[in-house]
């Protein structure tokens, strides 16, 4: 990303001081990226030697820069991690054939990146093709594949990674949208592989996996230290478990017999990071004899009520890493806050909104935010899904939670009264407080934050490089406000605004750091014309304009669901997009009407 | 043959009596803000056509409560029965689906506020005026209300204001399948779900 052809021709001659020798030895040890840019910036020399020595690039979104591009400047990279579709993908918001193929990407690397060992597409469209002309280039070398949330491929696609890929320690598809044929890929990785360390295909539908196939990989692998596996029986695994000696992380499996049944399932020594789906209170004690050890517990998609949360948490003092649902409540957070005082992430999901799907205790409120801030204060990462909120609560984190780098709140919509709105002060605080803070996500309802609260937000947050706003400020005036702040702010979500057009383009223009924006549900035009205020060079401006959806529900019943207008702008290299879908339509300057 | 009637209750006027299932009953709780075409639309279908059932069995009865709490929540007291008198949720469609579609025929909209109950026929399109009426006047600070917005045709600014004015939480999609296959799997303990699943609770 950070390629300025413009500025090499102001650079001067070789500066005087160091040897190319000396430069050699120190460059490789440099790996921030940030720290790369700015060493790449200095003269011809020390850019050619970034390009020769930086071992691995992160593309934010794919369309902003070439395949060519990429081997022109980094040929020698070994990792590569390729992000496509906007993050709303994973809400459901964004048409599946948006875009984002990775095949131009794949025939580059087959080509031309001759020590690309890692590879990560998340929310790309990976088709068969594009395994089979991997395996067949890459095959030899490849130690990672992550294939994160895509969609486009089949379990044949697989089939060619787990025969031609002998090295992969890595085969990541959490979350992928794969076609199931049958399981016999599953079969050639436990045929061929012997050094697999991670293997993951949680959250997909793969069930025609064989467990004999797993307790094969665990035996055949001595390092296998992480498996996240789809909904197989746990009592299948009895084998499998005994097989993985080392195994520390596992996830998945599936809870259908007889509660007393799992009892005798023994676990692996060394497991300390661990989520069992559909564990429902019956089956949770086999997890206390060695619950002291666990460092991640994934509870998302367990049966636990706030009671069992309770009863789970406070025997795990060595928590660092919890994800579950609101059902925790803020009896749990204040457990949580007790007895995990190394937690260092946790994240709070929204449950089931029906009635009597779930604990009616389970809502999380300023009561368990304040219990949390004072009680873990190790936080780093903190991301919730409140029923109730008040400026206090947001003041307590502002002045508890020092570490924190990554902090989302959304205020669900259930109950019509909340006890503190503005939350405009508690906002100024939480932002002032933290000083670490690098990503930051507020997703309100309207009088939730007004204007003022917005310029707090723009005039507070000096390191934040990735907002989320949803239903926040009163009109254009406090998102104007906004934007004279915000000097780090590189990619801007928001939705459910009220703003302008013409606002959301001055905007734009005045935010310094901006690269990527992300805009769905503001007043929008019909001809989106007032957008053409941040029309400049290498901006790339595409709408999908608003869409009615028929979709099945959960019963199989047609619903019109109806998708308001996105805006989607960026900074590119690569000029427009050309594999552009119905649902796209890109705003052209010179062709607008 | 007299038309159904179904009366929900978006209020929660109406306490069921406690029963121990594996999800603890809930309280009185309120709607999502909304509106109460959000609310409709929200709810199970299952127990939408459960309370269909009931109603269709209960004449009499002026009250249905739609949560049944003797049972699991995704299955009608009689099943067989039910389907066999079950036709495609026809009473709600007006009202549960505010698209742009008019028509003179009217149809029952029955409102639960503060204790009364009141039953309008009302056509199609002004079921929609009186949901929007109810949402507007229940959101503090309506988006809409200080802009000066071009002014494109009726249609478009219909379909503007309709999409402008909603626009629910997103859900992430591992939750969403996950509470998908939790509702099958409820659904499959039950007595007369399917036996594949030998799940106790």
């Amino acid at each position: 990303m950070e390629e300025n052809d413009n500025k090499m021709n102001k650079t001067m001659t070789s500066p005087v001081g160091m040897s190319d020798v000396v430069l050699g030895c120190v460059m490789p040890y440099i790996h921030d990226p940030k720290d790369r840019d700015a060493v790449s910036l200095v003269c011809r020399r020390w850019y050619e030697l970034d390009a020769l020595t930086r071992k691995h690039i992160t593309i934010a979104l794919c369309y902003t820069t070439s395949p060519d591009r990429l081997r022109r400047r980094f040929q020698h990279l070994e990792s590569l991690k390729l992000k496509g579709k906007p993050r709303a993908a994973m809400f459901n918001l964004i048409p599946e054939d948006w875009g984002g193929y990775v095949t131009p990407w794949v025939n580059e690397i087959a080509e031309n990146f001759n020590c690309l060992k890692s590879l990560h597409f998340r929310r790309m469209i990976v088709k068969d093709s594009d395994l089979e002309v991997l395996a067949r280039s890459r095959g030899k070398v490849l130690q990672v594949l992550k294939l994160d949330k895509c969609s486009g491929f089949s379990t044949d696609g697989l089939l060619h990674v787990g025969r031609s890929c002998r090295q992969l320690k890595t085969l990541f598809l959490e979350e992928s949208l794969i076609v199931e044929k049958d399981g016999q890929w599953l079969h050639e990785l436990a045929v061929n592989n012997s050094v697999m360390e991670t293997l993951n295909f949680y959250m997909t539908d793969l069930v025609k996996v064989s467990f004999e196939d797993l307790e094969l990989i665990a035996r055949n692998c001595r390092n296998l230290a992480s498996v996240k596996i789809s909904d197989c029986e746990i009592l299948d695994l009895v084998g499998f478990f005994p097989a993985a000696a080392v195994l520390e992380e596992f996830c998945g499996g599936s809870f259908n017999e007889q509660p007393d049944r799992y009892y005798a399932v023994s676990f692996p020594p060394k497991l300390c990071r661990l989520g069992l789906t559909y564990m429902g209170k019956n089956e949770m004690p086999i997890v206390f004899p060695f619950a002291s050890l666990l460092k991640k517990l994934d509870l998302l998609y367990a049966l636990l009520d706030t009671e069992d949360h309770c009863l789970l948490i406070q025997r795990c003092p060595n928590l660092e890493v919890l994800e579950t649902r609101n059902v925790i409540g803020d009896r749990g957070l204040e457990v949580l806050a007790r007895s995990c005082k190394r937690l260092k992430r946790l994240r709070i999901e929204r449950g089931a909104d029906e009635q009597g799907m779930e604990d009616e205790e389970g809502v999380v409120s300023q009561r368990g935010l304040m219990a949390l801030a004072q009680g873990c204060l190790e936080l780093e990462y903190l991301a919730v899904y409140v029923s109730d909120i008040t400026n206090a609560s947001l003041e307590y984190i502002g002045t508890y939670s020092k570490n924190l780098s990554d902090f989302r709140l959304v205020l669900l919509d259930r109950e019509e009264r909340i006890t503190d709105l503005p939350l405009d002060n508690g906002v100024r605080a939480l932002l002032r407080g933290c000083e670490k803070l690098r990503r930051f996500a507020l997703y309100l309802r309207p009088g939730g934050l007004t204007d003022v609260g917005l310029s707090y937000i723009g005039q507070y947050s000096p390191n934040v490089r990735w907002m989320l706003l949803g239903y926040v400020g009163e009109s254009d005036a406090g998102l104007l406000e906004f934007s004279k702040g915000c000097p780090s702010l590189q990619k801007l979500e928001m939705r459910g605004c009220c703003f302008s057009e013409h606002a959301l383009a001055v905007t734009v223009m005045q935010l310094t750091s901006l690269r990527y924006l992300w805009v769905q549900g503001y007043r929008a035009s019909q001809s989106g014309r007032d957008l053409l205020a941040m029309a400049r060079p290498f901006w790339n401006i595409e709408l999908i304009p608003a869409r009615r959806v028929v979709m099945n529900d959960q019963v199989g019943e047609a619903v019109v669901v109806e998708h308001p207008a996105h805006i989607l702008a960026y900074y590119s290299l690569a000029g427009p997009r050309t594999d552009f879908p119905e649902t796209v339509i890109p705003l052209d300057p010179l062709v607008a009407a | 043959m007299s038309r159904a009637t179904v009366e929900l209750d978006f209020f929660g006027m109406e306490k069921e009596s406690s029963c121990k299932s594996q999800f603890q009953r809930f309280l009185d709780r309120r709607r999502s803000f909304r509106g109460l075409q959000g609310a409709i639309s929200k709810m199970n279908p299952e127990l939408i056509k459960s309370v269909i059932a009931s109603g269709l069995t209960n004449q009499g009865q002026e009250n249905v409560n739609p949560i049944d709490s003797n049972k699991s929540f995704s299955v009608p007291s009689s099943p067989k029965e039910a389907q066999s008198l079950l036709p495609t949720l026809p009473v709600l469609s007006p009202v549960a689906r505010a698209t742009s579609e008019k028509g003179p025929e009217t149809a029952p909209l029955t409102i639960f506020y503060k204790g009364t109950v009141s039953i309008f026929n009302v056509p199609r399109d002004k079921a929609e005026s009186i949901l929007k009426l109810a949402v507007e006047g229940s959101s503090k600070n309506a988006e809409l209300t200080k802009s000066e917005v071009a002014t494109p045709s009726s249609d478009q600014r219909q379909l503007l204001e309709t999409l402008n004015g909603d626009l629910p939480i997103a859900r992430k999609k591992s939750l969403q399948r996950f509470l998908d296959k939790r509702r099958e799997r409820l659904t499959c303990a039950s007595p007369y779900g399917c036996q594949s699943l030998r799940r106790y609770t």
